[in-house]
């Protein structure tokens, strides 16, 4: 029972610290190096399989606590992991709500807009640097990208469709 | 501001996530989310790129608070709860199968597979362009707001830098060309 609080602690810290994205190499330090609750090979089979789930590619998380701990420990880390970063986010929203109004607040909106635009494309360029490891992966993203931008196709359809193109050319 | 067709209940929001994380295999929830309300006409363009750049700001990892900050801006408390719950659902079910699988044999992934995963990738980048033009366009659009897009992109994409600081330098000379006047 103190084994699983501490776990649930820790989950609750390394979601709180993932900020603008994942900390991977914090994730190592305390599960594996510091806590020894999985190993490195349990973090990097995780970590792909999350790229694999349907939702938030980290729920790797609810692999390690599976793998640590089993049924109660996956609860655990998920649990952790996404739920006081959701409360917040929520009474931010809800705040944002209420003050819309106030001119600071129509200012601050001003100032952020231009900043979450740059945020985003670094965040594609980055991805983009680990995603796309040859010409034919790109050609793939170029398609995709034309029948997301042109038609209404659904996105998930566009995805799997890539993962068997994928599969087929042994990318 | 275009009007909105309706106002979503807790319940449809939580349908909506979760097909969104049905979408989302591979990353992109960010794309699929906008496409989804979007679609339904529960939010604008603007509304959104509003949103999600405040969900990049909140600690955490961005799907989840993304999903809590549209629920609780289009349906409240309870909407953010049927959000978050909605969009973590169908992945924790599969990932909790998964483990009982992997876990008990020697957890490799085959080489098929991972081509598979390196397809979806390369679709997920595309996916992630679609959701981030608009919201370069919204924030374009901004007095200022082209040299902000640009420096944030090089200070954070190919600079690497800390995002903290990055955020304080850009949002700080935002807040000082857009503060407000006293009229008269």
């Amino acid at each position: 029972m103190t084994e699983l609080w501490a776990m649930f602690l820790a989950y609750v810290r390394l979601g709180l610290i993932s900020f603008g994205g994942t900390n991977v190499a914090e994730m190592e330090r305390v599960l594996v190096g510091e806590q020894g609750w999985i190993d490195a090979g349990t973090l990097a089979n995780g970590f792909a399989l999350g790229q694999l789930m349907p939702g938030p590619n980290m729920l790797a998380v609810t692999h390690y606590g599976y793998a640590a701990a089993g049924l109660a420990g996956a609860l655990v880390a998920t649990l952790g992991f996404y739920g006081p970063t959701a409360l917040i986010g929520a009474v931010a929203a809800l705040a944002w709500e209420r003050h819309r109004a106030n001119p600071w607040v129509v200012a601050f909106r001003q100032a952020l807009l231009p900043f979450g635009g740059g945020v985003v494309l670094a965040g594609a360029l980055v991805l983009g640097q680990t995603s796309v490891t040859s010409w034919m992966g790109a050609g793939v993203a170029v398609a995709a990208f034309l029948l997301l931008w042109r038609t209404r196709v659904n996105s998930a359809v566009v995805v799997l469709g890539a993962a068997v193109v994928g599969a087929l050319l042994g990318l | 501001m275009t009007p909105l067709d309706s106002t979503p209940t807790p319940l449809a929001l939580a349908r909506l996530f979760v097909g969104v994380a049905l979408a989302g295999i591979g990353g992109g929830l960010p794309a699929h989310t906008r496409r989804a309300l979007l679609a339904r006409g529960w939010m604008t363009e603007e509304g959104f790129a509003e949103t999600f750049t405040l969900a990049q700001l909140t600690p955490g990892p961005n799907a989840a608070n993304l999903a809590a900050m549209v629920g609780a801006r289009l349906s409240g408390r309870l909407g953010a709860l049927t959000s978050v719950v909605g969009v973590l659902t169908p992945g924790l079910v599969v990932m909790l199968a998964v483990s009982v699988l992997t876990l008990g044999g020697t957890g490799d992934l085959s080489p098929t597979l991972q081509s598979a995963l390196r397809g979806a990738a390369c679709a997920a980048l595309a996916v992630l362009l679609t959701a981030a033009l608009p919201v370069v366009r919204v924030g374009w659009g901004v007095r200022g707001g082209p040299a902000v897009v640009v420096l944030t992109f090089l200070a954070l994409g190919v600079l690497r830098l800390d995002l903290l600081p990055v955020l304080l330098a850009m949002v700080g000379a935002g807040l000082l060309l857009h503060r407000p006047r006293r009229s008269g």
